[in-house]
């Protein structure tokens, strides 16, 4: 039995590799080619770049989340929030940045012009970014990552960031070797996806076929990224290991404070917890609502949330007789306390939501006239649209003797929503109106609800992560109807006229009031009933200074972060 | 006896084989694939079908069936689509951790079972006998993770934040962040620290169920008329005990490592869960809610040939402990 054990060990302590000199090495061919490079420049960066006399620099920082870091670095097929977020602030680097009110900020690119008739988008980028095996980042980067993205065969999931751009290498031009240009049809907010799809390296990724880019051990086994922090090693649902860039410049931050970002996958919220509690872990990204006052106790923790993103709602089916009436849609909404939900079932730590537009957002009217909670009132419109209890069974019927019974789907696993349709239930029962909520496997159910010859359902609880473009054409417009997401089948022509207005409109001074009439008109016609946008949590230790999270992100300035020196 | 294992390892190949099979058709069959996870707004149904075509899933499921036997034949388990890379190379990363894991606690568990049982067979009816019982039937009765997390709470968070013991346990992972700048030794002795969480809470359950049953075999070894013969000649109570009466007592219990290994398996899941230990039992179970049908297979099929493998090990091991047992 020792000797099992002592067997296991030694097997165990020979399976991770590293040679003799403490350098992680790749079986992988490719790794194994470029991996030795990459470790050899930043040997030398660090010898040219002595680490600058402040005692900030210095220090490993741990952070520790449930789930991994799904597609790695490779912005081209990347759909999940971390990756996207550890491509655009640790490893890899974006054209532009966001600040803190969502203005777009050089980056790479040191400026950009966009020409009169504005179809031509031209970036100037820095000259003093390297990839980390010692090329350097130029403009047929930017063209062959903009060549990669907009090709069909990669497949890259937000297509629609192209959706007013000229895909393909048409649409792209380098005109010198920091000055790349784009074309583009005029539309709001086209920088967006330039803050979001970081820039991959041509010369080791150029000669990849694009549909096997997806496969390609650049995502997840040996990235090589331009960013703050150089890739170190990755061992699968475990932790991903980042070192600072030593030569990263002063004009985009200078290298960042600590030495090492580790991150660490552990799937358990408990154990998440218990780790933070005892100093495991600096940094535990989205803890859940109720693990928060065991964070706030803790006198070595800080914790902080932000409105995120997200939003959860409940979708309308329009196409069913019973939810083909607006004032019937209404009243639902009107029938339910969403406040009480978001402090029931999140501890308080959402906001309700009254349409896609986040709270934070620019696009968001303070003003808005929201559908309160009347339950009277609700009653009264259902009424108005013709349903009247009139066999006396408690729920109300129309003319046709169709009772006002709706169907309220939700994904097998999650608590949340399964109470957001109990919950329904219930209030909505008070005002004549039968819920019943069902239970359906996830996968079953994205194909009931996406097919559109199927559209297998009368309300379903849902979640949406918008971008900072704010864009709901694929959910609302009539033109989309036959698209998988048009989920609540609105036909509304004044809502197409905004739609298709907005999606152009360049100016922010003047989308705004088209915003604010494109809210009105969203609440009027309620294709959903909005619950609220969540907030995420976190929570990390008082050692880790000068952390900034907010709606960009939890990672947005990992390079400013620094350790109390006198915790090391 | 080297035809029987041969035997015994053909007859395996279609029995791996068929569940296979029925596996690749059930997992095929349940609704959603791959593609209905990356589900945005934005997402348009052209790069659907475009990433459909790029995993190959535009392809009717029989001929995706040939393929993937074809290509198995010959060693190829194709590409994970959640790891986007070779399946083998996933499972490789993998596959040691719950090794090492399962090793350490299916070991501890038949070390400490065999011990206790014995213990409580000689000391029958006694206080200790009594206690031990009351103590096992405790632990058998108790779920692998909810043991699991009352020793994170003892033994990781109380032990360092309030108790201030000396020593405390890392409640998850295989090592710590600083593994790299240790000495080899010391690389050890972090893996070990971090294994004694999981271990435990794997081992303890499995030791009373052994210790239960090692009792019963005991109590039946030392009542039978040759260990009655030792102690009439004279034998000390000890060689009696270690002797005559343990290596017979034995014979039942070598059924159940043959039993146990599969259990371990699937017990592995929600310890590897708790402890954050990147092991098979967590990678499978990713891989079927994210519909990764190429690592569900690979995984399947190294399970179903574990399964195989270890009843064969029980049974030969049988023939080695049991002379009166013969394979022709």
């Amino acid at each position: 039995m020792k000797k099992l054990l002592a067997l296991g060990l030694v097997g165990a302590a020979a399976a991770c590799g590293g040679d003799d000199s403490g350098r992680v090495t790749f079986s992988d061919p490719f790794c194994a080619d470029v991996m030795p490079r990459v470790q050899d420049w930043v040997d030398q960066q660090r010898e040219a770049n002595p680490v600058p006399d402040d005692p900030r620099y210095g220090g490993t920082v741990v952070a520790g989340a449930i789930g991994e870091i799904a597609d790695g670095l490779n912005a081209a097929v990347t759909s999940d929030y971390s990756s996207s977020q550890h491509q655009m602030f640790v490893g890899l680097m974006t054209l532009i940045e966001y600040d803190a009110d969502i203005q777009a900020q050089p980056y790479l690119a040191e400026s950009w012009e966009v020409s009169e008739d504005g179809t031509e988008l031209t970036f100037r980028l820095r000259d003093d970014i390297y990839w980390h095996d010692g090329e350097r980042t130029d403009a047929h980067d930017v063209a062959f990552t903009y060549r990669t993205v907009t090709n069909p065969e990669t497949a890259f999931p937000n297509a629609a960031f192209w959706d007013y751009y000229v895909r393909g290498p048409e649409g792209v031009e380098v005109i010198d070797d920091f000055t790349v240009r784009i074309r583009l049809q005029p539309h709001s907010e086209f920088l967006n996806a330039w803050s979001t799809v970081a820039i991959l390296p041509e010369h080791l990724l150029g000669d990849v076929p694009p549909a096997e880019l997806r496969q390609h051990p650049y995502g997840s086994v040996c990235p090589v990224g331009n960013g703050p922090f150089v890739f170190v090693s990755h061992a699968a649902q475990d932790r991903w290991v980042f070192d600072a860039n030593p030569a990263f410049p002063e004009g985009t931050g200078g290298r960042p404070f600590v030495d090492r970002y580790i991150y660490r996958v552990i799937p358990e919220p408990t154990t998440l917890l218990t780790e933070l509690l005892t100093e495991n872990i600096d940094v535990y990204f989205a803890p859940t609502p109720d693990q928060a006052p065991r964070i706030q106790e803790a006198e070595h923790l800080e914790f902080q949330t932000f409105t995120f993103r997200n939003y959860v709602m409940v979708v309308w089916n329009s196409r069913r007789p019973q939810l083909a009436d607006a004032r019937v849609r209404q009243a639902l909404t009107m029938g339910t306390n969403r406040q009480e939900v978001v402090d029931a079932i999140l501890r308080g730590y959402g906001a309700v939501a009254h349409t896609s537009v986040p709270p934070f957002h620019w696009a968001y009217d303070p003003e808005i006239e929201s559908l309160p909670y009347d339950p009277e009132g609700a009653a009264a419109l259902l009424e108005e649209a013709g349903w009247v209890d009139r066999d006396g069974d408690g729920v109300r019927e129309n003319a046709d003797g169709v009772p006002l019974s709706i169907t309220v789907k939700y994904n097998q696993g999650n608590q949340i929503r399964q109470d957001i349709a109990e919950i329904m239930q219930a209030q909505l029962a008070g005002i004549g109106v039968e819920i019943e909520p069902l239970v359906v496997e996830w996968g079953t159910l994205l194909q009931q609800i996406n097919t559109p010859e199927l559209r297998d359902f009368d309300g379903v609880v849902m979640g949406w992560v918008t971008e900072f473009r704010l864009d709901d054409t694929d959910l609302f417009h009539s033109g989309r109807i036959d698209q998988p997401y048009a989920w609540s089948g609105t036909q509304n022509p004044e809502l197409d006229r905004l739609l298709d207005r907005l999606a152009v409109t360049l100016d922010r001074d003047e989308a705004a009031p088209l915003w604010a009439e494109y809210q009105d008109a969203l609440i009027e016609e309620q294709p959903y009933t909005f619950f609220y946008f969540i907030e995420r949590l976190d929570g990390w230790n008082r050692r880790v200074e000068n952390v900034v999270m907010d709606q960009r992100g939890e990672w947005v300035n990992i390079r400013d972060w620094y350790i109390d020196p006198a915790s090391r | 006896m080297t035809r029987y294992v041969v035997r015994r390892l053909l007859g395996a190949v279609p029995l791996v084989l068929g569940i296979a099979t029925i596996i690749f058709f059930v997992v095929n069959a349940a609704p959603g694939d791959p593609t209905l996870y990356m589900m945005a707004p934005g997402m348009s149904s052209e790069v659907v079908e475009q990433l459909r075509v790029n995993y190959g899933l535009d392809q009717p499921v029989h001929v995706r069936y040939v393929k993937w036997v074809g290509a198995m034949l010959t060693g190829d388990f194709g590409y994970s689509f959640s790891y986007n890379r070779p399946v083998l190379d996933v499972l490789m990363d993998f596959l040691p951790n719950t090794l090492v894991l399962s090793a350490c606690a299916l070991g501890l568990a038949f070390l400490v079972g065999i011990v206790l049982g014995t213990i409580q067979a000689v000391k029958q009816y006694s206080g200790l006998d009594s206690a031990l019982s009351v103590v096992l039937l405790f632990f058998y009765s108790m779920p692998s993770f909810w043991l699991a997390l009352m020793l994170i709470l003892t033994f990781s968070l109380m032990a360092r934040n309030v108790w201030d013991w000396p020593i405390y346990f890392p409640a998850s992972g295989i090592t710590s962040t600083g593994h790299d700048f240790m000495g080899p030794w010391e690389q050890v002795a972090d893996r070990a620290r971090h294994l004694v969480l999981p271990t435990l809470s794997l081992a303890l359950v499995l030791a009373a169920g052994i210790a239960r049953y090692m009792r019963g075999s005991m109590l039946e070894v030392i009542r039978q008329d040759f260990v009655r013969t030792a102690r009439a000649k004279g034998l000390p109570e000890r060689t009696v005990v270690f002797k005559h009466a343990l290596r017979n007592a034995l014979i039942p219990v070598i059924t159940l490592v043959g039993l146990y290994i599969p259990v371990l398996f699937s017990g592995t899941v929600f310890v590897e869960y708790i402890f954050a230990w990147p092991g098979m039992g967590r990678a499978i179970v990713e891989a079927i809610t994210r519909r990764d049908y190429p690592l569900v297979m690979a995984a399947s099929f190294f399970f179903a040939t574990m399964v195989v493998l270890a009843n064969l090990l029980a049974d030969v091991l049988y023939a080695v402990v049991d002379p009166r047992i013969r394979y022709e």
